[in-house]
């Protein structure tokens, strides 16, 4: 072979190897330190590096592997020899310029506590002072359509129709306008029975409660399905329904970007969103409470009833342990102790005489369930 | 160029076919679970904003410690444009969630539960976010200083998944072979090296005649689920094989001996730290309750009382920590065994034939943006 390769030998053994970043045609080269790195390789025009240029590439141990600033980006050169990569590295003054140092790591880590704590602190004051003033605010027909939306669901799973006998429904709506008139709500609420065995009732956006007929099947008296349906529109009357709704939306929005996950289907957000939530719900349903016993007594009636009947319904609820504070409701048994110490001897007219309350009973046909 | 003017032409004898090159993984186990471990620690206390620097440090690391015909690949994507794909990707997905939420009241109104097909879309957008995270992870990827590229659509892409989605649950899983291939075959035309285009030789058939006996056992695993990890290791084995033995990048074609018994060890490894993280975690909760119960003297079933706001914040404190000290011990766990072990499992295996072809090869192709990324993190999609 010609004389060029008199050098060879000295570096054939662990090669330096280049590729120009134009094609992936593996050269092999000789280096020529410089002031700057001369990359040539046997016959073609050489390649010249400045060393304040050259940065480190990421690279298998046992290789240094050199990118430069100026030359095509992914131009690289293969150091494998162990002395030339050191005289190489002792050279360029930049090389590990643009790696994350331990100072980048602390800023990534401050700046996000920094955006966790705003977070959280937004998800914790914020977005409940957002959802309280923001849920009045929100037009009525927006609420309706809402609202409208949630009766087509809940109609989609207890069934379409609606208990209409006429004596019952005179009853249901008597007793449904006392309760109104007190509440001071005006009359675009709406109220409805539908015909299921469920015991329960719900208040919807833009005014529309309904009551499942197995609660009329549990109740005893007026008094206690009067004070369900006051529990109710006092819902109506905090625009729960919004405030939840923007709530929830705002937490696991925001829980979501926190997490990195704005659908918000892994468990950790899970987990965050049912305890915040709750814990909101728990308060609204106690403030639901706090109206519910102020409209009774309005009326001159007790509220414990509404609480004797919520507690045939559940039973006993506590010590089970966790689930309590992922409960969106308080306990049954603490509703009844509140709604026991507002308990007072009726000083007004009942609610509904007793034809009227048989009437309602039978508001959906008898036997039909 | 210069090989050409040494070399007469004409005289060179017809080459024996060379022998397949390894692929050979050279990274060090040891390594990497620091890597991981230090990442899973960062990525708590930056509540997972450090995600996207350890998922590019565990690509680094994976791409340098992998060698073709002895030269390295290299990961050059960085943590920056993960994070601006995912800001980016979150301005997009705000305005259509609140979009899906609005017209999703419309249906609604109109008929109960009308609004759960509307579920498909983000099906379509995930599929979406795959094709485009795949297109900013190959341009990210170097061998030899050339990079690879991907051109298509990635809503032709999601349309194709979605069709074929819709003909999988018709068939019950059974055309699940062809929408694999039916997909792959489009990722992989439009894949490239340089000026070399890729391609996809494997068939449904051949998949379906691989594995069809274990969707035949898949109702039976049901019912006895220690079946499980077993007949999904060997779905995972048989699926890898069959992708591997079908890539075609120019002349040069992959093929693996992946044995279909290899993933055994790594799921049942994953499963048993599962459970002893588990057995830990419960053992943690009633030694700290009962720790708690001890110091405080509050009765045992009162320890959870939501309302009595101060004597649960030690509960709930002691609950999450330790929450996120066993989430973040089976991030490591998923992380070495599922991600390492697999990548150096399958790489061990796998054969790459006339790579002569890929010698010399003229770079081109444009660095795709890191959206596809955001969006497949947005919609917890991301794979690598």
């Amino acid at each position: 072979m010609s004389d060029v390769f008199a050098e060879a030998p000295a570096q054939s053994a662990k090669p330096t190897v280049f590729f120009d970043g134009v094609s992936s045609r593996k050269r092999q080269v000789t280096l020529t330190l410089g002031d700057a790195l001369e990359i040539c390789e046997e016959g073609g025009t050489p390649v010249r590096w400045a060393y304040a240029e050259i940065r480190r590439a990421d690279s298998p141990p046992g290789i240094l592997r050199l990118a430069a600033m100026s030359a095509p980006p992914l131009a690289r050169l293969e150091i494998r020899d162990g002395v030339l990569a050191a005289d190489v590295t002792a050279r360029c003054m930049h090389l590990d310029e643009h790696r994350t140092t331990r100072r980048g790591v602390a800023k990534i880590v401050g700046w996000s506590v920094a955006a966790a704590v705003s977070i959280v602190c937004v998800v914790l004051f914020g977005v409940p002072l957002a959802a309280d003033r923001l849920a009045p605010l929100v037009p009525k027909p927006v609420e309706r359509r809402i609202g409208d939306a949630a009766e087509v669901q809940m109609k989609t799973i207890f069934g379409r129709s609606v208990c209409e006998d006429p004596a019952g429904k005179a009853a249901f709506t008597k007793l449904v306008n006392r309760l109104r008139d007190a509440a001071g709500l005006d009359d675009t609420m709406t109220a409805g029975v539908l015909p299921t065995s469920v015991p329960n009732a719900f208040a919807l956006p833009g005014g529309k409660v309904f009551v499942l007929k197995g609660l009329f099947d549990k109740a005893e008296s007026p008094d206690e399905l009067a004070g369900i349906l006051a529990h109710e529109l006092g819902h109506l009357k905090h625009h729960d329904n919004m405030r939840g709704l923007i709530y929830n939306g705002g937490t696991s929005f925001l829980i979501g970007l926190l997490f990195g996950d704005v659908t918000g289907s892994s468990a950790v957000i899970f987990a965050s969103r049912s305890l915040v939530e709750a814990s909101y719900s728990r308060e609204a349903e106690t403030g639901a409470d706090t109206f519910a016993i102020e409209i009774m007594h309005k009326l001159g009636r007790s509220p414990k009833p509404a609480a004797e009947l919520m507690f045939r319904i559940t039973g006993k609820e506590g010590g089970s342990g966790l689930a309590t504070i992922f409960a969106s409701h308080p306990l049954t048994e603490d509703r009844l102790a509140r709604m026991t110490k507002e308990d007072r001897p009726p000083s007004g007219p009942p609610l509904l005489t007793d034809k009227e309350w048989q009437a309602l009973k039978g508001i959906c046909g008898s036997g039909k369930m | 160029m210069n090989n050409m003017q040494w070399v007469p032409i004409g005289s060179e004898p017809l080459p024996p076919p060379l022998p397949p090159t390894q692929v050979e993984f050279t990274g060090n186990r040891s390594e990497f679970r620091k890597l991981v471990t230090k990442g899973a620690m960062l990525e708590l206390v930056t509540f997972g904003f450090y995600r996207f620097w350890l998922v590019t440090d565990i690509r680094r690391h994976l791409w340098t410690h992998t060698a073709v015909d002895g030269d390295a690949a290299e990961y050059t994507g960085r943590a920056k444009e993960l994070l601006i794909g995912f800001l980016v990707a979150l301005a997009i997905l705000v305005p259509i969630y609140l979009a899906y939420f609005l017209i999703g009241i419309e249906f609604e109104r109109w008929q109960g539960f009308a609004s759960l097909p509307l579920f498909i879309g983000f099906y379509a957008f995930g599929q979406f976010a795959i094709f485009r995270a795949r297109r900013y992870r190959l341009t990210r990827t170097i061998w030899r200083g050339v990079r690879f590229w991907m051109d298509g659509s990635g809503w032709a892409y999601a349309l194709r998944a979605m069709l074929w989605g819709l003909l999988v649950v018709l068939t019950l899983g059974l055309a699940l072979p062809w929408r694999a291939a039916a997909l792959e075959r489009y990722k992989m035309q439009h894949t490239h090296y340089g000026e070399l285009s890729g391609d996809f030789e494997g068939d449904g058939w051949t998949f379906f005649k691989r594995g069809w006996w274990l969707w035949l056992l898949s109702p039976v695993a049901l019912v006895i689920f220690p079946l499980v990890p077993f007949l999904y290791a060997e779905f995972r084995a048989r699926e890898w094989r069959w992708w591997l033995d079908g890539i075609r990048i120019g002349g040069v074609s992959l093929s693996s001996n992946l044995p279909h018994d290899a993933f055994y060890g790594l799921y049942w490894k994953v499963i048993g730290w599962w459970t002893l993280l588990s057995a830990v975690f419960g053992a943690y909760m009633i030694g700290g309750t009962l720790l708690v119960v001890q110091l405080t003297g509050v009765p045992v079933d009162r320890v959870f009382e939501p309302d009595d706001g101060a004597k649960s914040i030690p509960v709930v404190a002691m609950m999450v920590i330790g929450y996120f000290a066993v989430a973040l011990a089976v991030n490591i766990v998923m992380r070495v065994y599922l991600q390492r072990d697999l990548w150096a499992k399958v790489l061990e295996t796998v054969e790459v034939h006339d790579i002569a072809a890929a010698a010399d090869v003229r770079g081109s192709g444009q660095l795709a943006s890191a959206l596809g990324e955001g969006f497949a993190d947005g919609l917890d999609v991301a794979g690598f």
